[in-house]
């Protein structure tokens, strides 16, 4: 995490042409919890997850870091240096599954560490026999796993995940559900979007939803309030 | 036979067999002075696209992952210089390097630098328009998973470069095909100088004027072999290259 344990996100904006996507949405992530984020088709779930990731500009944000106030390309920074979001869709790159584990490895390394640490996630997501097959011909559920295995290696805080399992066939369903486990008690943050939440029934320890732009908490069923006299800062992007 | 029956006029038929004969001893006794010429083609042409191309694939990649105002305009500017003719490419460098030009005083007028300089402008937007559509091709999220993996910027832009390594191989060897042919911006800028500037494309328009046509075939079978190996690779390159 970035300070504590906790991670929060205030006064998150964003909107496309006339569509305020995300209205002034505020939570926070924990180490070693998983949220649930669900919502409709459209209702802003995958554009939330690219913010967090640093990898798509919100209109503002404003992040907890315990430092003064930062513009989006500190914010982006940060984002980059702790989450890492994982495409609906895994792009694999060209090259053997070895080699696309290898991506995730700092490139300071030496060979052999490189090596030991690639055969420890291929050991980690039951990649062993697949480890110099061409990354782009797996099925679905072998490229996820390959994801989540690339994922492992760079030990992010936050990992935020794009309905991780809606191509999926039960078998690598299950697969999935039990990498994720892994992370969870690793102690990583997960941020989870799907709009089936009956697929993860033991992982998930809260639920937000996104609705006309609100993000709301499930359990209370209340736009969660941002308390204004928080001593951070705001960024504006 | 009877000998008055007129003979067929075989002279035509065996002056081309026999400049043809000649050719081919120019080019497989290794000629000095043919060879000579071929390298600095080579060389000349090398040279700037080793110099063009990173530049070139800098900006195609800025023209197919960022949205900025005049990129379309850029993009346009380039489709029209694609069309320009080499001899307007050279006529316009022949003006700024000649020695009232403004770059006069660099004194590089009928140097093999002066043709590289030719060379580089007229495969840059080669490079340009076929770098932007092979990177365009490429999938975003190849970059954006490479960034989420903590992949520095340039460590990124290398890695869509090899994801899109096919389409850029393409572009290269098509911008190598065009200016190592080319007559009109060489001729101009470098002046067919014998031994120095005399390249492929100079020695054949400029020599065969002067009778020297076993030298010229000699050459232009260079420039279809070359031309052959290099559209096997590019119809190579461009079929790997296409999406799967
Ligand atoms: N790059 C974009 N340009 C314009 N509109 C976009 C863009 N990305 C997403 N949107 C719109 O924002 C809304 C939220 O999209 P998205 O975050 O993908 O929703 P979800 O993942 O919950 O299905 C949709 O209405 C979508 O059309
Ligand atoms: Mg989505």
């Amino acid at each position: 995490m970035t300070t504590a344990d906790q991670f929060n996100v205030h006064y998150l904006k964003k909107h496309y042409a006339k569509r305020q996507v995300l209205d002034e949405v505020t939570f926070s992530l924990q180490a070693g919890q998983t949220h649930l984020l669900s919502g409709d088709n459209g209702a802003g779930k995958t554009t939330l997850l690219r913010i967090l990731a640093g990898l798509e500009k919100p209109d503002s944000i404003q992040i907890d870091l315990g430092m003064g106030p930062l513009n989006w390309r500190h914010v982006k920074k940060t984002l980059q240096q702790h989450a890492l979001y994982l495409h609906q869709h895994p792009y694999m790159f060209d090259g053997t599954v070895s080699y696309n584990l290898g991506y995730a490895i700092g490139v300071k390394l030496t060979k052999q560490e490189r090596q030991r640490q690639i055969d420890k996630a291929l050991e980690w997501a039951d990649l062993k026999q697949l480890s110099q097959a061409p990354a782009k011909s797996l099925s679905g559920g072998e490229k996820q796993r390959v994801s989540l295995a690339r994922a492992w290696l760079k030990r992010p805080s936050i990992l935020l995940l794009d309905e991780p399992t809606s191509n999926l066939d039960q078998e690598s369903r299950h697969r999935t559900l039990s990498l994720l486990e892994a992370f969870k008690s690793d102690g990583t943050a997960m941020l989870l979007a799907s709009h089936d939440p009956m697929h993860f029934p033991s992982l998930i320890d809260q639920h937000l939803r996104l609705d006309q732009g609100k993000l709301i908490r499930i359990d209370d069923q209340n736009p969660i309030e941002f308390d204004q006299t928080h001593p951070n800062f705001r960024s504006t992007a | 036979m009877p000998e008055s029956l007129p003979q067929p006029n075989t002279d035509h038929m065996d002056s081309l067999t026999t400049t043809t004969l000649a050719a081919l001893e120019l080019l497989f006794s290794g000629n000095p002075e043919l060879w000579e010429i071929i390298a600095i083609s080579f060389r000349v042409s090398g040279v700037a696209i080793l110099v063009a191309s990173p530049p070139a694939l800098l900006v195609a990649f800025i023209l197919a992952y960022y949205q900025f105002p005049g990129r379309r305009l850029l993009i346009s500017i380039n489709s029209t210089l694609l069309s320009v003719p080499a001899v307007v490419v050279g006529l316009t460098l022949f003006i700024l390097l000649s020695r009232q030009g403004p770059l006069g005083e660099w004194k590089l007028l009928f140097t093999q630098t002066a043709m590289v300089l030719g060379q580089i402008a007229l495969a840059f937007p080669i490079l340009v328009a076929m770098g932007h559509s092979a990177l365009q091709a490429c999938d975003r999220r190849a970059w954006e998973t490479a960034r989420t993996l903590g992949a520095t910027p340039l460590r990124a832009l290398i890695t869509i470069m090899r994801e899109a390594r096919f389409g850029l191989m393409a572009a290269l060897l098509a911008a190598f095909g065009r200016i190592i042919a080319e007559v009109g911006a060489s001729m101009m800028l470098g002046g067919n100088i014998l031994h120095y500037t005399r390249n492929i494309p100079t020695a054949i328009a400029l020599e065969s004027s002067k009778g020297e046509f076993a030298q010229g075939i000699a050459l232009g079978l260079v420039l279809l072999i070359l031309a052959f190996t290099l559209n096997a690779f590019l119809q190579h390159f461009q079929g790997k290259g296409q999406p799967a």
